[in-house]
């Protein structure tokens, strides 16, 4: 099984590295917005704990922030993409 | 709640003959459902092919959605109808018009916004319901009929982009509106020691051409990966083993799911949303 794995990664080297440097690239550009987004929830929950009445003006902030942050994703996805089909 | 779950579930399932159809060539790539054939042939490149036909079909039930929630019998005795309709102008209104635009703005470019918001989240919604629009057709009794597809109009890239553009366009005629041509772009450039804006300014002209393209990109980029996810997992049945079957089920519902509760509404409001900000930040470019 592993055998044949190789020597197809093998005969396809190029498209198999380009599948790689696609996969790290989007995998890293997730990680960053991970965090990012962790901040956002995280900051919410503490905002409303403390002053719950301002939960309506905060929850378009929040999912403002969500849309942005997660953009970044997929910013890496098309351009993983592009250099995909590109090189 | 159980009853909806299964109505989704027996949803995605309609979308097996189409994968099925794609399996039968001799490679399955999931990419294939954005290689698009003319359906109608029109010139200087007005051609009807898929995205085409969807956002046709978007235009007609956003308009009809309008017209039936928000014009036909409306009154003081609201009944379920009127207060949907109700509810999505409030968010409209509040959530996304009264963010970004100043008060003196809302009149004009309060029906932009909230046109913007509701196609968007039509043709979102409809990219995520299975209809007989696709390039591949099934045999049903010697009829060749289109087979049922998911595929949605704002995971191409030529529609958000010319979405972001009417909405680039709109900022700056209406910054120039507002506040004359030469102040306008004089509020371009920040209060920065002299020494620094040769690099200030081409960054701040640059960021205005930025916004078209993460307006645009995030649109689409988020479709399009939604709409990967989803055929990727349905289609790994048909490249490795059928026993993978309950595996790319659950999986795809549960992408399924994720992308029509949550991504679908958020990207129509952000859309919206970041327009008005946009355009109100143009109208009042102290704040």
């Amino acid at each position: 099984m592993l055998s044949s794995l190789f020597i197809a990664a093998a005969e396809d080297g190029a498209d198999a590295g380009k599948a790689i440097a696609l996969a790290l690239g989007i995998g890293l550009g997730a990680l960053g917005a991970g965090v990012g987004l962790g901040n956002i929830f995280g900051s919410m929950i503490q905002a409303v704990a403390r002053q719950p009445e301002l939960r309506g003006e905060l929850t378009g902030i929040q999912w403002l922030g969500f849309a942005l942050v997660e953009a970044v994703v997929f910013y890496g996805l098309i351009g993983g993409l592009l250099a995909f089909v590109l090189i | 709640m159980r009853k909806w779950l299964l109505a989704l579930f027996a949803l995605g399932a309609l979308v097996f003959p189409a994968l099925a159809q794609a399996a039968e060539d001799d490679e399955f790539d999931p990419a294939h459902e954005w290689d698009f054939k003319t359906w109608v042939d029109l010139p200087f490149g007005l051609d009807i092919t898929k995205p085409v036909a969807y956002l046709i079909l978007g235009t007609i039930v956003t308009c009809l959605l309008g017209i039936v929630l928000m014009r036909v019998k409306v009154g003081k005795d609201p009944t379920r109808r009127q207060a949907v309709g109700e509810m999505i102008y409030e968010i409209a209104q509040v959530q996304v018009a009264e963010q970004g635009l100043p008060t003196k703005a809302i009149g004009r470019w309060f029906p932009y916004v909230a046109t913007l918001m509701l196609f968007i989240w039509v043709i979102n919604m409809l990219g995520f319901i299975p209809l007989p629009l696709s390039d591949e057709t099934v045999d049903v009794g010697g009829v060749q009929l289109p087979t049922l597809a998911i595929f949605a109009a704002t995971s191409t890239l030529s529609v958000t982009l010319a979405l972001a553009l009417m909405t680039f366009v709109f900022t700056h005629v209406e910054g120039i509106r507002a506040n004359g041509a030469v102040k306008y772009f004089k509020s371009w450039i920040p209060e920065v020691p002299k020494a620094l804006l040769p690099m200030i300014v081409p960054l701040e002209i640059l960021g205005q051409f930025m916004r078209l393209i993460s307006l645009s990109v995030r649109l689409y980029a988020n479709m399009l990966a939604g709409h990967l996810l989803i055929l990727t997992f349905i289609g790994l049945i048909f490249l490795t083993h059928w026993a993978v079957f309950p595996l790319s089920i659950v999986a795809g519902t549960a992408f399924y799911l994720f992308e029509v509760v949550i991504v679908v509404s958020i990207q129509a409001y952000i859309f919206a949303a970041l327009s008005a900000i946009y355009i109100g930040s143009a109208i009042e470019p102290d704040h």
